[in-house]
């Protein structure tokens, strides 16, 4: 009978898989800091209430976290280059990464301007209330009083994001990116074996998350000494 | 000196005050009273424009303005003039006793670190939290937190200090000790205008006490005057629900 699992295969997926690994990484890091500037502005527009920019700040929202990420890939893989051509500006020979961050950026965008809304939203109205009492501007509020809180306040739910964002990169390879999981393609059509390789894709990814999480959780625990949000108010 | 003429506000079709005139010496010590619903919270909120009065005017030291046309600027001035003390402390969570004291003169007033913080520190310890400058809000009993509320408020060293009911919130046992420090700032001549249904600090410190219904006032006077001589069949008919029976008796 055939082996159910070569580790020796499984090993030397290991150098193979973190090879390519600085692309998922990238991938992560564009999508959160662009997607955090995106976010934000969206954030703010639906907090302060601008007209017409709010609604479709929400539709937008709304739309986006509605589909799932790999219709997403395609939609702007293929509808993009369509969209622009109209204006007569080639780019179908754009590397296909660009395309694949503008997606995650695109999704990544929607759900951290959701984080954010709802963490500064949680900061009690009083503590706007006491600064505007003691002379502050609204600027002044938001910077030394309400910024802080809601930091505190959307930590955990960031942390839940990026871990998601991590695992979601895994469908960059179907626009042909060759990225952690766009090797497992290549090696289990050189070695007809693909088990091994998923089962090192999933090790990588499960040590990866789990220091991500560590690392909020250490965040979250340093922030919450303060003890500032937790206690009678 | 403050002075406010015809101030009105309305919530929706809610007319909450009907234009209400109020002149307040420099050092006095002026308590509102009233049912719930009558006006008296939005009142104080209107004079640092945390409610946005419809009209009226409102002059506080040298800042005078006219409610249907006031700027952000103007507002900022008003507020500047004033400081506030909050039925839920509203201390700022992410700040410790003495950073909340001196948060009010660092930021928008630009005092220096050093000299904010000495003179932080010398408040702290007039309402008898000397001890406590590290602490942050959560960390504090609800009397504690309302004294780092009432240090806030005189660090600012303002025209006016506007207490909205700043005991109703406390454990019985605690309002003891928020009273005592409201006293002492009377007495050290502070202007103040406040928000309670501590009939007994009216009694013993206001100069002057403001029945408020309807979102009118009906009736003021020296404590004295209002508290146990009303001339007013609404004021009579609050004063008996909320007087204790040995007060009338006597």
């Amino acid at each position: 009978m055939e082996n159910i699992f070569l580790l020796s295969l499984f090993i030397d997926c290991f150098p193979k898989l973190l090879s390519r690994l600085h692309i998922t990484l990238y991938i992560v890091v564009i999508a959160l800091l662009f997607g955090m500037l995106l976010g934000t502005y969206i954030a703010v527009v639906r907090l302060y209430k601008v007209p017409v920019l709010s609604q479709l700040a929400t539709a937008y929202v709304s739309f986006i976290r509605g589909i799932p990420i790999l219709v997403l890939l395609y939609i702007v893989y293929i509808g993009l280059p369509l969209v622009i051509g109209a204006f007569g500006v080639n780019i179908n020979r754009w590397d296909t990464m660009i395309f694949v961050m503008i997606a995650y950026v695109v999704n990544t965008a929607a759900f951290l301007s959701e984080i954010i809304r709802s963490a500064v939203a949680g900061v009690d109205l009083g503590q706007t209330e006491a600064a505007y009492s003691v002379g502050m501007t609204r600027l002044q509020t938001f910077r030394r009083i309400i910024a802080p809180q809601a930091i505190q306040i959307g930590i955990p739910a960031l942390g839940n994001t990026i871990v998601s964002l991590l695992k979601d990169t895994s469908l960059a390879y179907t626009l042909g990116v060759i990225d952690v999981i766009g090797v497992i393609k290549a090696i289990s059509s050189n070695t007809y074996r693909s088990l091994e390789a998923y089962a090192a894709a999933a090790f990588i990814f499960f040590i990866l998350s789990s220091i991500l999480e560590q690392c909020f959780n250490i965040i979250s625990r340093k922030l919450g000494i303060k003890g500032t949000i937790s206690g009678q108010g | 000196m403050i002075v406010v003429k015809g101030l009105c506000k309305s919530f929706g079709k809610q007319e909450v005050l009907k234009g209400i005139d109020l002149t307040v010496e420099k050092g006095e010590v002026v308590v509102l009273l009233g049912p719930s619903g009558s006006g008296k919270t939005t009142f104080l909120r209107c004079l640092n424009f945390l409610e946005r009065p419809d009209a009226g005017e409102i002059t506080i030291g040298d800042t005078h303005v006219d409610c249907k046309s006031v700027t952000k600027n103007e507002i900022l001035q008003i507020r500047r003039n004033t400081a506030m003390v909050f039925q839920l402390y509203n201390l700022f969570k992410n700040k410790t006793a003495l950073e909340n004291v001196m948060e009010g003169l660092v930021t928008p007033r630009k005092i220096p670190k050093i000299e904010a913080e000495e003179i932080s520190r010398k408040i702290l310890k007039k309402v008898g939290l000397g001890a406590k400058h590290d602490a942050y809000p959560s960390q504090l009993s609800g009397g504690q937190q309302q004294r780092v509320g009432i240090a806030r408020a005189l660090a600012l060293n303002p025209e006016v200090i506007l207490f909205d009911e700043p005991t109703s919130a406390l454990d019985p046992e605690l309002v003891g000790e928020v009273l005592a420090v409201m006293k002492k700032v009377a007495k050290e001549g502070l202007t103040m205008i406040v928000v309670t249904h501590e009939i007994s600090f009216a009694r013993d410190i206001a100069s002057k006490v403001i029945f408020i219904d309807g979102g009118v006032i009906v009736e003021q006077g020296t404590a004295e005057e209002v508290l146990f001589h009303p001339k007013e069949e609404r004021t009579r008919q609050f004063l008996k629900r909320i007087l204790p029976a040995s007060d009338y008796s006597i």
